[in-house]
C-alpha cells in the first residue's frame, strides 16, 4: 500500500547557497506513526518540513534533487489540490495563519478551499475545534486566543483538511510552558486516533517524547544519519546526539549530569514524569550542591521604588518595588499584559515613569535626556529593523556617540571596536536592513553597548526566533554580562530563564508577585500563581516523592555533576 | 454597531449611491439636511446602536456641523457666495448671510456622507462584501479573499508604526520642528515598516497555500449572501427618496 509520505535521496539547496541541506535523507512514514526530525543548527531540518508540506520548491524557490512521494504522489509533479488533500503544514509563527475574522471562518478556510461539500465543512470544522478544546471560542476573533490558543487554531485548522500526513515546524518555539502544554494535550488527540500520521522538527522533546514513536536524526551536513524507534535510538545513542549538537530533552541532560556525578541511572529518562520516577527509585541522592551565594550581596545599580506607571487611563503598574543588583542577569517573567515590558521601559526610561520611583544607575528616567540615558542604559528593541535609524552599519554604530558629543575620534575607535567585536567588520558600509537575521540583532546589541551603559535590558530578545537562532542571541548575551553589564530582559520564555537567568521577578496583573534568585522563584509556586508553568526540570524535582532537598532545583547548573 | 437587520452588502451600496452623488452635487442646504435625516433614520431601524455612537450621533456630529459650518463660512469667498445680508464687519472682512450658508451647506453634505458611510458599515461585514461580490459580481474569489486576509495588516501595522516611533525616539530622532525634519522623520519609519509588512505577507502567503488556496477555480461557499425582497426594499425606498428630495428642490 501507499505511505502518506515517501522521502527518497531528498537534497536541497537554495539558489544563493553552495551546499546541500538536507543532503541525502531517505525515510518513509506509515500510516498513524509520528516521526521526530532531529539534528544539529544548520543541518536543514526546516528546510526538509518545507518540502514535505509541498512548499519547496512550488512556492520557495530551491533545488530539490531526489522525490517527495505524498500518498505516493511525486510533490513536485502534484496540484495545489492534491497536495492540499493529501498534507498540511503548521507552522512557527501562529499569526501568520489567520485569514479570517473568526475561529470557525479560520478552520472552514482549507476545507472550502478544496471544495469540500458546505455540510461536511461544517462538521469537518467543528471536529477539528473540538480535537483541539477551542469549540467554544468558535466565534472569537483569533486575535483575541492566547499564543498557546492560535497555534492550537493553527492545528485545526490543518487537522480540517483531512490530510493522511500532518507536518508541523517547531509549532511551539514562540509559546510559554503553558501554551506548550495546551499544544501537546491537542496533539496527543490528534495521534490518539491513530489514522494521521505526523513529522515534527522540535526543540522541546520533554513534551514532543510523550507522542513521538520514530526519530529520524541529520548529522550537521544534512545526511541522515539515524532513523529508528524515538526512545531506543536516543537512549542507545545519546552520547552520539549529544556530540552532534542534537537538542536533547532537558531531563535527559539532567541524568546524564547526574550520571557524572556517580548517581546510577541505568535507564535514561527522556521526560520529567521518567526522571521523578527514576530519582524516586534511588534510596539515597548525594546532597544538592550547595549554590554559591556571593559573601557580600551585589550593589544595586537598578532600583525601583513604589512604581505604579500609567499608559493611558489604566495603571499598568501597580506599586512596584526591586532593586536589581549589579552583574546580575535578571528576567521579567509573565503572561501576556502582566506588565513586564512596561516595567522594563520604566528602567530605560523608554515610558517616562514618575518622578523619584526609579533609579538607574544613579540617575531619575524621569528627569534624564535621551542622550544621558543611553549612556546609563542600553534598549534593544525585541525586532532589531525598529530601532535602525542610519544608512549604513558604521553610521549607525556611531549615531548614538555622536549625539552624545563624543569626540569624534574616540566615536571611530569605538565602532571599529564594535565592529570587529560583532564580526561586522565586513558589513561597515551595508545598509543595516541589508545584513542577515542574525547580524541585524548583532548590530542592535551593539548600537546598545557602543555607550558603554552598565545596563543593558531587552525587550523578548528571543521572540519570533526558531531555536538555533534563540542561542546564539543568548551565547552573545552571555558573553556581555561575563564582561560586567547587568542585563535585565523581559521574556515569555522560562527555559531561556532556567538556563541563563541569575534572578527572576514574576508579574502578575502588573504587581510584582515574586522576585529572587533564579532556582528559588522557580521551584515556588509564584509561576503557577501568575498563570505560568514551571520549566522542565522544576517540573520533574517538584514530582519527587522523596528526597525533599532535591525538590527545589529549577536549573541544570544546580546539578551535581558536570563540569561544575 | 452590529445590524438589527443584515442586508446584503451590494444592496445598501446600491441603495445609497444615487443619494451619495446628488450630495456631492448640491449646493443648497435642504439636500444635505434630508440626507442626513433618512440617514440617521435608517441607521436607527437597522443597526444597534451603542451608547457610544448614539453619543457620537446625537452629540458629536451635530457640533461637527456647527464648527465646521462656521469654520467653511469664514473661508468662503464673497464673490462667490450666495448674496446675503451682512452679519458682522470687521474692517475690511465682512460675514454675509450667503456665505454662511455656503460654510453650513458644505459641512451638512460631509455629515450626510459619514451618515450614509455608517450605514452601510453598520449593515454588513466585509466578509459578506467580498462573498456578495464573488457570488453577484465575479469577482474571482482570489481577489476578493485576499482583499480579505490584507484588511488584517492594518491594525498590525498601526501597532508596529506605534513600535517604530517609540525606537527612533529612544535613538535620539525625535529632534526637530517643522514640515523638513517631519518628512525626514517618518521616511525612517517606511523602510521598516514595510520590511516587516513584506515579510509577514509573505509569511500568509506560504500559509494560505499550504491550505490549498486557489485549488479550484471556485471555492465553498457555506452561507452565501442571499438577496432578499427587503434588500430590493431599501434600494428601491433609497432611490424613491432621492428622486423625492432631487424633485422638491427643483418645484
Amino acid at each position: 500500500m501507499t505511505q502518506p509520505l515517501e522521502v527518497r535521496a531528498v537534497r536541497i539547496r537554495y539558489p544563493d547557497r553552495d551546499a546541500w541541506r538536507p543532503n541525502g535523507v531517505d525515510f518513509s512514514v506509515r500510516p498513524g506513526e509520528v516521526v521526530l526530525v532531529l539534528g544539529p543548527s544548520g543541518c536543514g531540518k526546516s528546510t526538509l518540513a518545507l518540502a514535505l508540506g509541498g512548499l519547496l520548491p512550488r512556492d520557495v524557490p530551491a533545488d530539490l534533487e531526489g522525490a517527495v512521494l505524498l500518498s505516493g504522489r511525486d510533490s513536485s509533479a502534484a496540484s495545489i489540490g492534491e497536495l492540499g488533500s493529501s498534507v498540511a503544514t503548521v507552522f512557527q509563527d501562529p499569526d501568520a495563519h489567520v485569514v479570517t475574522a473568526t475561529v470557525f471562518d479560520e478552520v472552514a478556510f482549507g476545507p472550502e478551499n478544496l471544495l469540500v461539500p458546505a455540510d461536511e465543512v461544517l462538521e469537518r470544522t467543528e471536529r477539528a475545534l473540538r480535537t483541539v478544546g477551542l469549540w467554544e471560542r468558535r466565534d472569537d476573533n483569533p486575535d483575541v486566543l492566547s499564543g498557546g490558543g492560535r497555534q492550537r487554531l493553527a492545528i485545526a485548522s490543518a487537522l480540517a483538511l483531512h490530510t493522511p500526513l500532518l507536518v508541523l515546524d517547531e509549532p511551539t518555539a514562540n509559546l510559554d510552558p503553558a501554551g506548550i502544554e495546551e499544544v501537546y494535550a491537542a496533539l496527543a488527540e490528534v495521534v490518539a486516533s491513530g489514522q494521521r500520521s505526523v513529522v515534527l522538527v522540535e526543540h522541546n522533546l520533554d513534551a514532543a517524547l510523550e507522542i513521538v514513536d520514530r526519530v529520524v536524526v541529520l548529522d550537521e551536513l544534512g545526511r541522515l544519519v539515524l532513523d529508528g524507534p524515538a526512545r531506543e535510538t536516543l537512549r542507545d545513542n545519546v552520547d552520539r546526539l549529544a556530540a552532534l549538537g542534537v537538542w536533547l530533552p532537558v531531563s535527559a541532560l539532567a541524568a546524564l549530569r547526574l550520571r557524572s556525578a556517580g548517581v546510577r541511572m541505568p535507564d535514561l529518562p527522556l521526560t520529567p514524569a521518567e526522571l521523578a520516577t527514576s530519582l524516586d527509585a534511588l534510596p539515597e541522592l548525594p546532597p544538592p550542591p550547595v549554590a554559591a551565594t556571593p559573601a557580600v550581596p551585589a550593589e544595586p545599580v537598578v532600583t525601583i521604588d513604589r512604581l505604579t506607571l500609567r499608559r493611558g487611563r489604566a495603571a499598568v503598574l501597580h506599586d512596584v518595588s526591586l532593586s536589581i543588583a549589579r552583574g546580575s542577569v535578571t528576567a521579567l517573567v509573565g503572561v501576556n499584559g502582566a506588565g513586564k515590558t512596561s516595567l522594563l521601559q520604566a528602567i530605560a526610561g523608554v515610558l517616562r515613569p514618575p518622578r523619584g520611583t526609579v533609579s538607574t544607575h544613579g540617575h531619575d528616567p524621569a528627569r534624564a535626556d535621551v542622550r544621558v540615558l543611553a549612556r546609563d542604559v542600553g534598549f534593544v528593541f525585541q525586532n532589531p529593523e525598529h530601532q535602525f535609524v542610519r544608512a549604513t552599519v558604521a553610521e549607525e554604530l556611531a549615531h548614538g556617540p555622536l549625539l552624545q558629543g563624543v569626540p569624534a575620534d574616540e566615536v571611530v575607535r569605538r565602532v571599529d571596536g564594535m565592529l570587529v567585536r560583532f564580526g561586522l567588520v565586513d558589513h561597515r558600509d551595508v545598509h543595516p536592513m541589508l545584513l542577515s537575521g542574525g547580524q541585524k540583532r548583532r548590530l542592535s546589541v551593539g548600537t546598545a553597548l557602543i555607550s558603554r551603559p552598565p545596563v543593558l535590558a531587552l525587550d523578548e530578545p528571543t521572540f519570533g526566533q526558531d531555536r538555533e537562532r534563540a542561542e546564539e542571541i543568548l551565547d552573545l548575551l552571555d558573553e556581555v554580562n561575563r564582561e560586567g553589564t547587568t542585563i535585565v530582559l523581559a521574556t515569555h520564555d522560562l527555559q531561556l530563564v532556567a538556563d541563563h537567568a541569575s534572578h527572576v521577578a514574576v508579574l502578575h496583573a502588573g504587581r510584582l508577585s515574586a522576585f529572587g534568585p533564579a532556582g528559588e522563584v522557580l521551584s515556588g509556586g509564584a509561576l503557577e500563581a501568575a498563570g505560568l508553568r514551571r520549566p522542565v526540570l522544576a517540573r520533574a524535582m517538584g514530582a519527587l516523592s522523596g528526597h525533599p532537598e532535591w525538590r527545589s532545583i529549577a536549573r541544570l547548573a544546580d546539578l551535581p555533576g558536570g563540569a561544575g | 454597531m452590529r445590524p438589527r437587520v443584515a442586508f446584503n452588502p451590494l444592496a445598501t451600496i446600491a441603495a445609497v449611491v444615487p443619494a451619495v452623488v446628488v450630495l456631492i452635487l448640491a449646493r443648497d442646504l435642504a439636500t444635505p439636511i434630508s440626507f442626513l435625516a433618512l440617514g440617521a433614520l435608517a441607521l436607527a431601524v437597522t443597526a444597534r446602536l451603542g451608547r457610544r455612537a448614539v453619543l457620537a450621533l446625537t452629540v458629536a456630529l451635530p457640533l461637527f456641523v456647527v464648527v465646521s459650518g462656521a469654520t467653511f463660512a469664514v473661508w468662503t469667498d464673497p464673490a462667490r457666495a450666495a448674496p446675503g445680508a451682512e452679519l458682522l464687519r470687521l474692517g475690511d472682512y465682512a460675514l454675509t448671510t450667503g456665505m454662511l450658508g455656503s460654510g453650513f451647506a458644505t459641512a451638512l453634505r460631509l455629515a450626510a456622507l459619514l451618515v450614509l458611510a455608517l450605514l452601510l458599515a453598520a449593515t454588513s461585514s466585509g466578509a459578506d462584501l467580498v462573498r456578495a461580490s464573488v457570488q453577484y459580481l465575479r469577482v474571482p474569489y482570489r481577489i476578493g479573499y485576499t482583499a480579505l486576509a490584507s484588511f488584517r495588516f492594518v491594525p498590525r501595522s498601526a501597532h508596529e508604526l506605534e513600535l517604530i516611533r517609540q525606537a527612533h525616539r529612544v535613538r535620539g530622532m525625535a529632534g526637530g520642528r517643522g514640515p523638513v525634519a517631519g518628512i525626514r522623520r517618518w521616511a525612517g519609519y517606511v523602510v521598516p515598516l514595510l520590511a516587516g509588512a513584506i515579510r509577514h505577507a509573505e509569511r500568509v502567503a506560504l500559509a494560505m497555500d499550504a491550505r490549498a488556496f486557489g485549488a479550484h477555480p471556485t471555492r465553498t461557499e457555506r452561507h452565501s449572501v442571499p438577496f432578499r425582497a427587503r434588500d430590493a426594499a431599501i434600494v428601491v425606498l433609497f432611490w424613491t427618496a432621492t428622486v423625492v428630495v432631487v424633485l422638491a428642490r427643483r418645484s
